[in-house]
Parts: C-alpha cells; structure tokens; sequence
C-alpha cells in the first residue's frame, strides 16, 4: 500500500555511494594489495515461531515492526536472515556490508542493507568507520537480530523495544585503552538517520533525522561496565493528521497539532549496562531513562535483569524488565476538541509494566542453538506504547508470550 | 598372550597424553615480540580483541584454531571457562555489529607455532612441548 521509495536501501542513489565507496577503497588498498588480504562471506538467522495469549494487542519485537503476534503462532516476529561479506584489504583497510532480510516497517521481509561502510585503523587499537552504520544507541542494540550472539529469543522487549533505530549513514570512531588489567574503550558517533517507523497504515519518517552519541566503557576480565548517551533531533512530524483520519475519522486540530509536534524536537537517551560473563554463569543489569522533546511521546525509566547458568549444552535463564512512563504531558489548549485528540494520541505512548521471563538455550550442534521462552507481562491497561493494533477498551494489560526459535550461525 | 602388548600400549598412551594430548597448553609469542611474560586478564584481552597491542605498542595478531580440533575448547574452558558455542556467539557479536574479525584460524597447533614465529605480532596457544626456541612462552594455563 506504500510505496517502497527511499526505505528500500540498495537501490538507485546509495547504492552508486556504496559502490564508489568501494571503488574509492579499491583505489586506496591497490597499492598495499599483499598478503592479509582475504574475503570472506559469512551469515546468520533464527527461525522463530511466538504467540501470546491475547489478541486485545499484537505483540511486536521493537517498534520497527507493523503487525505483531496474537494468540496465534507466527514466524514473522523473530525470523530473520543475514549475510555478511567482509573484505580485509590489508591490516588497515576493511569494507564490511550486511544483507539483512526480517520483517519490517511495511510488513515484508524485503532485503535490505543493513551496513555498507568502510573501516580504518590508523593503530591497532583506534577504529574509524565511514558509511551505512549499526548504532549502538544502548548496550547490545547493534546485535539484536544475531539471534546466536544472545541467551534469550529476543532482547527484553522493556528495555528494546522503543529502539526501532538501527543505522546512520555517517561515522564512528572507537579508541581503545589498555588500563590496570581491563580496557576502557569509548566511542562517539554521528550520522543522519535511516527508517521508517509504522504508525498504524502510515509511516514516521525519520530519516535524514541527526543522531549523535557516545560511550565510555570499562572491562575487567569477566566484567563490562557501560554508560552510554546518544539523541536524535527528528526532521519530521508524526502522520499523525492522516493517521487519525483513516483510523478514527477525527481531524487534527492545528493547536493540538502545534501542541504534538515532533518535527524539530530533540530526544535524549541515557543507559547504564552491566555484564557479567564468567564461566557457566552469566549476568545482565541494564538501565535506561528516555528524556522525549516532543509532547507526543511521554518519558520513560526502563530496566532489566537476565540471570543464566548453563549446564553442559543447556543455559536456563531467568529475567525481569519493566517501564514506566513519566512526564505525561497534560494538554491544555483552551479547546475541548482539540485537548480530547491531544490526550488521545500521548496516551497511545505510554508504557506501565513488568514482565518475568524465563527459558532455555540448547547449544544442541556446533553454531546451532535452540532456545523456548515465557515472557508474562504485567501491565495496566493504559499501558499501549508497546503494541501495534490495540484494542483500547479490551486491553487489561495483560499476557503471556511463548516462544521457540533456532538460532544459527554460518 | 597380548597382555604385554597392551600393557605397552598403555604405557605408550599414557606417555603421548602426557606428551601431547593432555599436555599443559601455553600462550606463546613470536620470540622477537619483546613480550616476556602475561597475566591472565592480558591473555583474555589479546584473544577476546579487547586490546590489540602489546604492552610495548607492538600489534597483536592472536590465532586460533578450528572448532574440530579438541585443543581450541580446551584452551578457552581453562582460560574463561567458556565453550566454545559461547566463544562463538561472543564472535558472532563481534562480527555481525562490523565492530572487528576473528582471529585467522589455523589447521594444528604446529601451524600455530609456525605462523608465530613468522609473524612478529603473532600470538597462539599450543601444548606446552611443541614450544621450541623460535617461540616464547608467555602464559601457563593452568586449572
């Protein structure tokens, strides 16, 4: 029903940036073109199957995703596809690209690219990058979809799933410092962001939109320490007037409009992560506090816990996460019609609840992992940010997910 | 009548476990490397790319082994005590976000002796007799 015009990544204007990117570190590593150069194509995927035990809401993995699951089993929610080709010109010089295939915004699985940047290491321990790149808006949010590289099906929803940002087209640098027996390492980055994020049968762009972020890191052993702050400035408003023409038959007054703009509005994100890996037993604490700029999107405290300890080939696991919203704007426009819509769309952004969540990860053949999960969510009924096609006046915030998926790496 | 046979195969067994198949591993380094000793959190930083160089600024270049040789689980269960399905989904992190490469992996850890003592950077695990003069040993694992 949408057109597939500038999401769609691989084709026409950046795909020709992509290649004379390429072309440019042809050029560049022709000269030193001697042994260390290799290539490699590597890949990843998780067939997953989830329902819930409700269709009041549709349960979605982040906010990226248009139709979510119900009370009946769907692959769509977690089953992905990447393919990676890696390219080490010499020691220095590399060009990375990712094909990534999951179901998105426009609800197929059409490819997309989801890097395409070049990587410089001027000393070993400095890294540049340069083109179509991974955020890492909070701890662990550039590997959601390598299914193999976590313990549970999906990262905590609490915690992940008002991430629908994946990539900027811009740079990061990282610096590495060895100190004591750790290192501390630190990034920044900036970029102009990629995405459409689903808004009923209508779209948010925010592409285009300036991110900007950092973070300080310290690891010790089987320790890893993390703060972490990055914001986005949106370049557009929210379809909102369109949204609630199609879906309520209401029309958007132009104070409540004013009023809700995102267009122009700055949100900052702060988090604090703490691993712990050693041995059999695996710890996670991660906190997060969303400060949102516009009207339209309430504040948030987010958190989890994920405890594992693996057995032989088998890793139970056992978590908690939840978010609250705070700051919940109270419109007072001087007009009845235009505060009703007003307050109708910020709610539609709150969050209140809590989920247990407990599972198991089978290692059961080498790069192959299979894995089941419960996630209860308890939450009050105002609580509908999280969803995609709630049903206001049935939903009791409430449900339970069940998942199974199998991981692979290949 | 192959009592005795046996006895010498047991005995020959016994003397190529301690040997070879279960023998002690060690960290070593290329001998010109200026690197005389590790710790254990030094070792972990260098094979888990944390760190990159040498405490002198040399440039590390750690190799691994395949996943079917038994040596490669034994060095990382004595070294975080890890699997090797978690060293691979530590990779797999590493690799998929673009952030770094594994390390080059090579065939038996009498490649890996070869390759450190061409490769001035190089550092590899192998078991504590293939260790000749061409190569330093750095770090003892140890239970």
């Amino acid at each position: 029903m949408l057109s597939y015009e500038g999401g769609v990544s691989w084709r026409g204007r950046r795909l020709r940036i992509v290649v004379l990117m390429l072309c440019g570190l042809l050029a560049a590593g022709g000269v030193a073109a001697d042994a260390g150069d290799s290539f490699s194509i590597n890949g990843f995927g998780t067939l997953g199957a989830v329902r819930t035990t409700t269709d009041d809401v549709e349960f979605v993995r982040d906010l990226s995703q248009a139709r979510g699951a119900t009370d009946h089993w769907t692959a769509k929610t977690d089953s992905v596809l990447g393919l990676q080709a890696n390219w080490q010109v010499n020691p220095q010089w590399q060009a990375v690209a990712q094909v990534l295939s999951r179901y998105r915004y426009d609800r197929t699985f059409r490819p997309e690219m989801a890097w395409a940047f070049v990587k410089y290491d001027p000393s070993p321990n400095i890294s540049l990058r340069a083109g179509r790149l991974g955020t890492e808006f909070f701890m662990l949010a550039d590997s959601r979809w390598v299914g193999y590289s976590i313990l549970t099906v999906r990262p905590p929803g609490d915690y992940f799933w008002h991430l629908p940002f994946y990539s900027i087209h811009g740079a990061d640098a990282a610096l590495a410092l060895p100190l004591g027996e750790g290192v501390l390492r630190g990034k920044v980055f900036y970029g102009l962001s990629r995405g459409l994020i689903p808004l009923a049968r209508e779209q948010w762009d925010i592409r285009r939109s300036p991110m900007a972020g950092t973070y300080l890191e310290y690891q010790w052993g089987g320790l890893q320490v993390r703060a972490s702050y990055a914001n986005i400035r949106f370049r557009n408003d929210l379809p909102l007037a369109s949204v609630l023409a199609r879906e309520k038959g209401v029309v958007l007054p132009a104070v409540a409009a004013d009023y809700l703009k995102t267009r122009g509005t700055r949100t900052h994100y702060y988090s604090l992560g703490m691993v712990y890996d050693k041995g059999p037993f695996q710890a996670q604490l991660m906190l997060n506090h969303i400060d949102q700029g516009t009207n339209a999107l309430s504040d948030s405290n987010a958190g989890y816990l994920l405890l594992g300890y693996r057995l032989g080939e088998v890793t139970p696991f056992v978590g908690y996460s939840r978010v609250r919203s705070r700051n919940i704007a109270n419109p007072s426009l001087g007009n009845a019609a235009a505060d009703a819509v007003a307050t109708y769309v910020i709610e539609d952004s709150r969050a209140e609840q809590s989920t247990v969540f407990a599972g198991a990860r089978w290692d059961v053949a080498r790069n192959v992992a299979i894995k089941a999960q419960w996630d209860g969510i308890r939450g009050e009924s105002s609580s509908l940010f999280p969803y995609r096609k709630d049903e206001r006046a049935r939903w009791g915030g409430r449900m339970d997910v069940f998942s199974v998926s199998m991981d692979f790496i290949f | 009548m192959f009592r005795p046979l046996i006895k010498a195969l047991i005995i020959l067994f016994a003397f190529l476990g301690a040997g070879v198949a279960s023998a002690e591993l060690v960290v070593i380094v290329n001998a010109r490397s200026g690197v005389a000793a590790m710790t254990r959190n030094e070792v972990i930083n260098i094979f888990f790319g944390r760190n990159r160089q040498f405490f002198n600024g040399v440039e590390a270049r750690p190799v691994d082994l395949e996943d079917d040789d038994p040596v490669r689980a034994r060095f990382y269960r004595l070294l975080v005590g890890k699997e090797l399905s978690e060293i691979n989904a530590y990779w797999s992190r590493q690799v998929f976000t673009g952030r770094m490469q594994a390390p080059l992996r090579l065939g038996s850890t009498e490649e890996i002796v070869r390759w450190v003592a061409a490769n001035p950077g190089g550092i590899g695990f192998v078991e504590l007799p293939r260790a000749d003069a061409r190569v330093r040993v750095v770090y003892e694992l140890r239970r």
